[in-house]
């Protein structure tokens, strides 16, 4: 569906009049909110018990309009309260994800920045695997996570404070720093943990799943989420202008000290939400608007959303994947490189790098 | 009536004092020339009055107001920047480029209207360059990216536009090309251009096709000396800020004079 697509993302030179512009805009546009849809509804039809097309979009359409359904009950049971809260999670955590790996890269000038060089994800890895030590269960990681998580970035931030001012080579610099603390910190944790009992925890969280995917979990984690992605979204045009240096967009009118701080704030809010009930899934944040970048250009305007649908597309797509290919479930961390990698590949010989 | 006024400017790094005690006004309508050698301070007095950087003493006046009052973004209504070094990451296509122009009337959470769309395209246009627009920044020559990032300036609408070394890096020509694009911005726009160059050429060339132009030479800290070309850019002068030995010449070419200088050799 998106290879098709790419043959026209690039306008021809001069000839693309107004309309035709804003014509292929709107079909971005429509095809970015469609796709993560779709693939939502895919993935309710797919796994151990697989379910026609026509049943699922019953059981849908009963619950929507209000209606009773007459089917059997494991049907309702197999959508509504296992594969849905599955596909939703995937979207968000896929979605933001994205979105914040391309703020950051546009923030930091940098294409070889994802959603976690400020050390989110590495505090949050220390803040689950600290609750599995602390308290031997999975449900206090939540908030473990996304505290440290957040506070990693905290930390990245303090240290990048030279001159009153954050120079982006400095915040990465922090990040890497904490990251890099944090990731020692794990392997600690790691190595003071129960062999049989908490070291396995603690490694299949590492790896990311969304086995473990409630509605509860949507609604908390939902929130930071839904926030940071939002404003992101809100405030994607300044992130053009920050990408051209301090200097440049302090010239052009804009507050870059409280702009920045505004993205990381945001990214950082979507991260530590999605890691936190993930896991770490890494090449999300990477690739993914990298893959947008070729398919609609650098224009932060079309891309922070393109890269929204896409990483939810991505996201339930490993997903289903994850709980398809073996009899056990094989962690997210590792199925989004080994798909991505050559999906990513395809599309850089297909579309020759969109201009890099 | 003077657009900038600066009076008993300094500024340091770390106690060090870059230039200290500078006072000068940049007249409506004219082409202030900042002359001086490489590290002579050029880039940070220019960087002062954009803002990006605080004086340690003095004060800079802007259309009249203090400029240390302006909240973040103000100075951007007043003041256009043409960077001199310009590193370019990512491939926006050269209108993306040129629409970031608008970020100071475009508000916090929304992105360019229509009519900053065709106020770029117009702008293009006028500069020669619309054939660009489609096209990955990161693929233009020097020349042309320079072009672009006037055309973003321009459509900043400001009165002011500041260029750091507009020239430099750039063939025969395009520096031409861009010398030419400053005195029509002076001449047809009425805009109050101040530029740092080390080429004494320069302000002679807006000399000879009639653009006013006053010269500043910055050099040990202060000022050498402040006045039209005519008056500043002389040989003593000269060796006194680079230590090359030159020759002022006037040469008649078609029906109009044209003023040069010509370097000789490097002094010890």
């Amino acid at each position: 569906m998106l290879c098709e697509a790419t043959g026209n993302a690039f306008p021809a030179d001069g000839a693309g009049t107004e309309r035709e512009m804003t014509a292929k805009k709107k079909g971005w546009f429509i095809l970015f909110l469609v796709a993560p849809l779709a693939c939502i509804f895919f993935s309710l039809c797919i796994g151990r018990y697989p379910l026609q097309l026509n049943v699922v979009a019953e059981v849908l359409w009963s619950k929507f309009t209000f209606g009773l359904y007459s089917g059997p009950d494991v049907y309702q049971n197999i959508i509504w309260n296992i594969r849905m809260p599955r596909a939703l999670l995937g979207a968000m955590v896929g979605g933001c994800l994205a979105v914040s790996g391309a703020a950051f890269q546009g923030l930091f000038k940098n294409p070889l920045v994802s959603s976690g060089i400020l050390g989110v994800s590495s505090g949050a890895g220390f803040g689950a695997a600290l609750a599995i030590l602390l308290f031997g269960s999975l449900s206090a990681t939540y908030p473990f996570a996304l505290g440290f998580g957040i506070l990693a970035v905290i930390l990245s931030y303090l240290i990048s404070r030279v001159y009153k001012t954050s120079p982006a080579i400095m915040l990465v610099l922090g990040g890497v720093i904490v990251s890099s603390v944090f990731s020692a910190l794990i392997s600690f944790a790691k190595y003071m943990a129960d062999p049989y009992d908490q070291l396995p925890t603690i490694v299949f969280w590492l790896m990311g799943s969304l086995a473990a995917a409630r509605y509860e979990d949507i609604l908390i984690a939902g929130i930071p989420m839904a926030i940071g992605t939002a404003g992101l979204i809100g405030i994607r045009w300044r992130i053009n202008v920050l990408s051209m240096g301090d200097k440049e967009a302090h010239a052009l009118g804009i507050n870059t000290g409280l702009t920045k701080g505004f993205v990381i704030f945001c990214a950082t809010l979507a991260t530590a939400g999605a890691v936190c009930v993930s896991g770490i899934i890494g090449w999300v944040g990477l690739v993914i608007p990298h893959i947008g970048r070729m398919l609609v250009g650098n224009d932060n305007n079309v891309l922070m959303p393109a890269s929204l649908s896409l990483g939810a597309c991505f996201l339930i797509l490993v997903d289903n994947l994850a709980r398809m290919l073996t009899g056990s479930e094989i962690p997210l961390g590792i199925l989004t490189a080994l798909v991505g990698g050559p999906f990513f590949v395809f599309l850089l010989k297909k579309t020759k790098g969109g201009g890099w | 009536m003077s657009i900038i006024s600066v009076t008993n400017a300094s500024f340091g790094y770390n106690g060090v004092d870059v230039f200290s005690d500078i006072s000068f006004s940049v007249q409506k309508g004219e082409l202030f020339c900042l002359l001086g050698p490489n590290g002579s301070g050029k880039t940070t007095l220019l960087d002062c009055i954009l803002g990006t950087l605080k004086l340690k003493n003095g004060r800079i006046m802007i259309n009249g107001q203090d400029s240390s009052t302006f909240r973040p973004g103000l100075a951007a209504r007043h003041i256009a920047y043409v960077p001199q070094n310009h590193e370019r990451t990512f491939p926006y296509t050269v209108l993306d480029i040129v629409k970031m122009g608008r970020a100071s009337h475009t508000g916090l959470f929304s992105t360019p209207s229509r009519a900053d769309t065709q106020l770029a395209k117009v702008v293009l246009r006028d500069m020669g360059i619309e054939s660009l627009q489609d096209r990955p920044y990161t693929q233009l020559s020097g020349g042309e990216s320079q072009l672009v990032l006037i055309a973003r300036a321009l459509v900043q609408q400001t009165p002011i536009v500041i260029m750091d070394e507009p020239t430099v890096h750039l063939d025969f020509r395009h520096e031409l090309k861009i010398l030419e694009t400053m005195v029509r911005l002076v001449r047809k726009n009425g805009i109050t251009v101040l530029m740092a160059t080390h080429f004494p050429n320069h302000a002679l060339y807006f000399q000879n096709n009639g653009v006013r132009t006053t010269v500043a030479m910055l050099s040990e800290k202060t000022f050498l000396d402040i006045g039209t070309p005519d008056e500043v850019v002389s040989n003593d002068h000269l060796s006194k800020l680079y230590g090359v030995e030159t020759c002022v010449v006037n040469y008649p070419c078609g029906n109009s004079m044209h003023k040069q200088v010509i370097p000789i050799s490097t002094l010890d």
